[in-house]
């Protein structure tokens, strides 16, 4: 029913409960017809066709992108097969169960944007935009771009201007969904250089019914501004459930066995250029936060 | 619950506000007007249906106030954001927002056409400038009539009782929410009051209250709600913000002033406000004159909505090879280590560092905030700084000073759709030392002996 879904809060909107930002999806307009399908299709821009080529037309032949595929592929396999003499994930045993610190992501040359997707609201018609490139000295990353807030004429979105960068699944040999296990840490640290706006970290998991497809689990990140690098820890157990945007009732702590994808995204309604320097982003064990989850998980039907 | 209880329980403690002594004041009114005994009245001119009670007055005997008499006279085919409109040609203000209200809630005590009116009005609210007050909020909801949405028995509960009232509420407080205002008690019985206890306003209002409150203080860095005006205090504000240490110093090297000169012609002067922290004195006292120190900027830094632009004084990171090494007192005792840093809360054995080597970017000087960030006045920033710090007059300055980001935004504007943007800055920085023939649109190079002037002082 649209109704509950519209009364459930947008978690990009509790960033504008303090600091008065932006919604990031579009959401329907007050008067439309409810969508009763079963299985949420993923969202398509008003006025687009809808496409559906038949399975034949999908398959492009391509001779030397199918060697270099081969090697690949093959080479990818290769080292899994050999890694696993050497320990768990390619690392020996004692470092895996023993390590505190585990840096994911670094931003070490051009090869390390490619484990990247940046998007913006220029695919539902807005007119922000995105850029990500490598900051000085190819250390970090540099994302900047300019925020605008009029939303498009589709009579369907109301509100617009956002912008993410989100990372890709990490894949094995033969494009196999590979994912994170942090279930030995209980932080994420990062090290970024923002200019004062806030941003919201959302954190995808694998699931397995198709309806938490779009599952999400999210928090804040505040930046400082100013030339000075800035450390920001935030406990897994801070990370609120949100699907589709909107923050759910029953909240459950994040899984840490199946990460899949880690995404920034900025959607606070001022207008105008913004950018984001991230130096790594880390997750780490720390021994004397003890918090299991920061928010109730029992009263799913408070009475008033 | 018995809301009209609650509601006159609250009224008599004055809760509810200007509305609650308005509603008096119309409630004795009525009393005076009809000889009727008094009926228990709402906030306004809608009578509470009752078990056993019937609407008290009939339209006839309603005093009606002479300004509204012509905004009633068409009332048959006028749409409601015509109310708006009509009313837009004088001030926008909420008095004049809650005049419109008041025109449509007398109009008609069932309030036919409600909805369309509350989605105009909610449309209307950042024009009249009232998105952001919780009272206008509380009066568009009473535009509502009372206890006729709430649903009776299960069944009822069960089926979405009235869907449109419902997700208009719902609008309103998404409204609301977006906007960043915590409703209060008054929106809670009015809710209880038009849409029941189990009803989807009431659920939002829930979600609302659980997580506001958890979400409020979580800003490390808060900004405060209204920022200075004078450009002078904001800059104070926002370098003390970016400052990495608390004993700097901000100091003010010019007042923005304007000066008439000998042409007549009017220069306006802008400010520049600087910080600096002893630290900071005590490294560029310690930097090579050989190597040049860099002003660079401007580097936007936001607060909420405002974006302001600060410039940074830095120099290059020293090479490894040429990093002096501090000689060590020889009867220095190793045992002991000079300078203890426990953290109580982790255990010794503990290492939350991480792996990797901290980016190397030379360290910061000083920081300065202006209105116009062209050379001259950066220049003025040096000459203010060389004051506390003697070595700039012998220490070569570079400027670089991007184009600023307006510049920037045209330059993607024509190549849109790129991923990863060719980046001017990073080739132009690289061929920086050499002197540049062509002027490269982004980055204005020059370098300035700055010796001539130190001698003047």
């Amino acid at each position: 029913m649209s109704l509950q879904r519209i009364t459930r809060l947008p978690a990009a909107r509790l960033l504008g409960s303090v600091c008065q930002q932006q919604l990031l999806l579009p959401s329907a307009s007050p008067v439309s017809v409810s969508r009763r399908a079963v299985i949420q299709s993923p969202y398509r821009r008003p006025g687009q066709p809808k496409d559906d080529p038949p399975p034949w037309q999908k398959i492009k032949f391509d001779f030397s992108k199918g060697v270099e595929g081969i090697k690949k592929h093959f080479g990818l396999l290769k080292n899994e097969f050999f890694g696993r003499w050497v320990g768990p994930e390619g690392k020996p045993i004692v470092e895996h169960i023993l390590e505190q610190n585990q840096v994911i992501w670094e931003f070490r040359g051009p090869e390390s944007l490619e484990r990247w997707t940046v998007s913006s609201d220029r695919e539902v018609g807005g007119q922000s935009e995105a850029y990500l490139k490598l900051g000085r000295n190819s250390n970090t990353c540099f994302l900047y771009g300019t925020l605008c807030s009029t939303p498009p004429r589709d009579g369907e979105t109301r509100y617009s201007g956002y912008c993410t960068m989100r990372s890709k699944q990490p894949l094995a040999s033969f494009d196999r969904k590979k994912h994170f296990d942090w279930s030995s840490f209980n932080t994420l640290h990062l090290r970024v250089r923002g200019d004062g706006r806030p941003w919201m970290i959302n954190i995808a998991t694998e699931t397995f019914f198709s309806h938490q497809k779009d599952d999400i689990y999210s928090y804040f990140l505040y930046t400082r501004g100013g030339p000075y690098w800035q450390d920001v820890k935030i406990p897994f157990s801070k990370f609120f459930l949100a699907h589709r945007g909107r923050i759910q009732d029953d909240q459950h702590p994040l899984w840490l066995d199946k990460i899949n994808t880690i995404g920034f995204t900025l959607g606070d309604k001022a207008d105008g250029p913004f950018q984001l320097e991230i130096d790594f982003i880390g997750v780490c064990k720390d021994y004397a936060h003890t918090e299991e989850f920061a928010y109730e998980v029992y009263k799913r039907n408070p009475e008033v | 619950m018995n809301c009209a209880r609650c509601l006159s329980r609250l009224q008599s403690f004055g809760v509810l506000g200007p509305s609650a002594k308005s509603a008096a004041q119309y409630a004795a009114l009525l009393q005076s007007a009809s000889s009727q005994p008094p009926v228990l009245s709402n906030t306004h001119s809608q009578v509470l249906r009752r078990f056993h009670g019937s609407p008290a007055c009939p339209k006839s005997r309603r005093p009606v106030p002479s300004d509204f008499v012509e905004a009633k006279k068409d009332k048959s085919l006028v749409a409601h954001d015509d109310l708006f409109e009509r009313v837009a040609k004088e001030a926008k203000t909420k008095a004049t927002f809650s005049k419109v209200v008041d025109v449509f809630n007398k109009r008609d005590v069932r309030r036919r056409g409600h909805v369309e009116f509350i989605y105009a009005a909610l449309k209307k609210m950042a024009e009249f400038g009232v998105e952001r007050d919780l009272v206008v909020y509380n009066k568009l909801l009473d535009v509502f009539p009372k206890e006729i949405f709430v649903p009776r028995n299960f069944i009822q509960r069960m089926f979405n009782h009235y869907p449109r009232q419902q997700e208009c509420g719902v609008q309103v407080l998404e409204q609301m929410e977006n906007y960043g205002i915590m409703p209060n008690v008054e929106t809670k019985v009015l809710l209880v009051q038009i849409f029941g206890e189990k009803s989807h306003p009431m659920r939002k209002y829930q979600r609302l209250m659980y997580w506001f409150p958890k979400f409020k203080h979580i800003n490390p860095f808060p900004v405060p709600l209204q920022l200075p005006e004078d450009p002078v205090d904001l800059a104070r504000l926002s370098l003390t913000r970016i400052a990495g240490d608390r004993d700097a110093k901000v100091t003010v090297y010019q007042m923005p002033c304007t000066d008439i000169t000998e042409t007549g012609e009017e220069i306006t002067l802008p400010h520049i406000v600087g910080i600096q922290s002893p630290d900071q004195i005590e490294l560029l006292a310690r930097h090579n004159t050989s190597r040049p120190v860099f002003v660079e900027g401007p580097f936007p830094l936001w607060l909420r909505k405002t974006c302001v632009y600060y410039y940074i004084l830095r120099a290059e990171p020293v090479p490894l090879d040429e990093k002096v090494e501090e000689p060590y007192d020889p009867e220095r005792c190793f045992d002991f280590p000079l300078q203890l840093n426990l953290d109580l809360q982790r255990d010794l054995g503990d290492d939350e560092s991480f792996d990797m080597e901290d980016v190397d970017e030379g360290p910061v000087f000083a920081m300065c905030m202006t209105s116009q960030g062209d050379q001259a006045t950066l220049n003025q920033w040096i000459s203010g700084l060389q004051q506390a710090n003697p070595v700039l007059g012998r220490v070569p300055t570079l400027f670089r000073l991007d184009a600023g980001p307006r510049e920037l935004q045209r330059a993607a504007d024509t190549e849109p759709g790129r991923g990863h943007r060719p980046d001017p800055e990073t080739d132009a920085r690289a061929g920086e030392e050499e002197p540049r023939c062509e002027p490269e649109p982004d980055i204005v190079v020059e370098e300035e002996p700055r010796r001539s002037q130190g001698m003047k002082h």
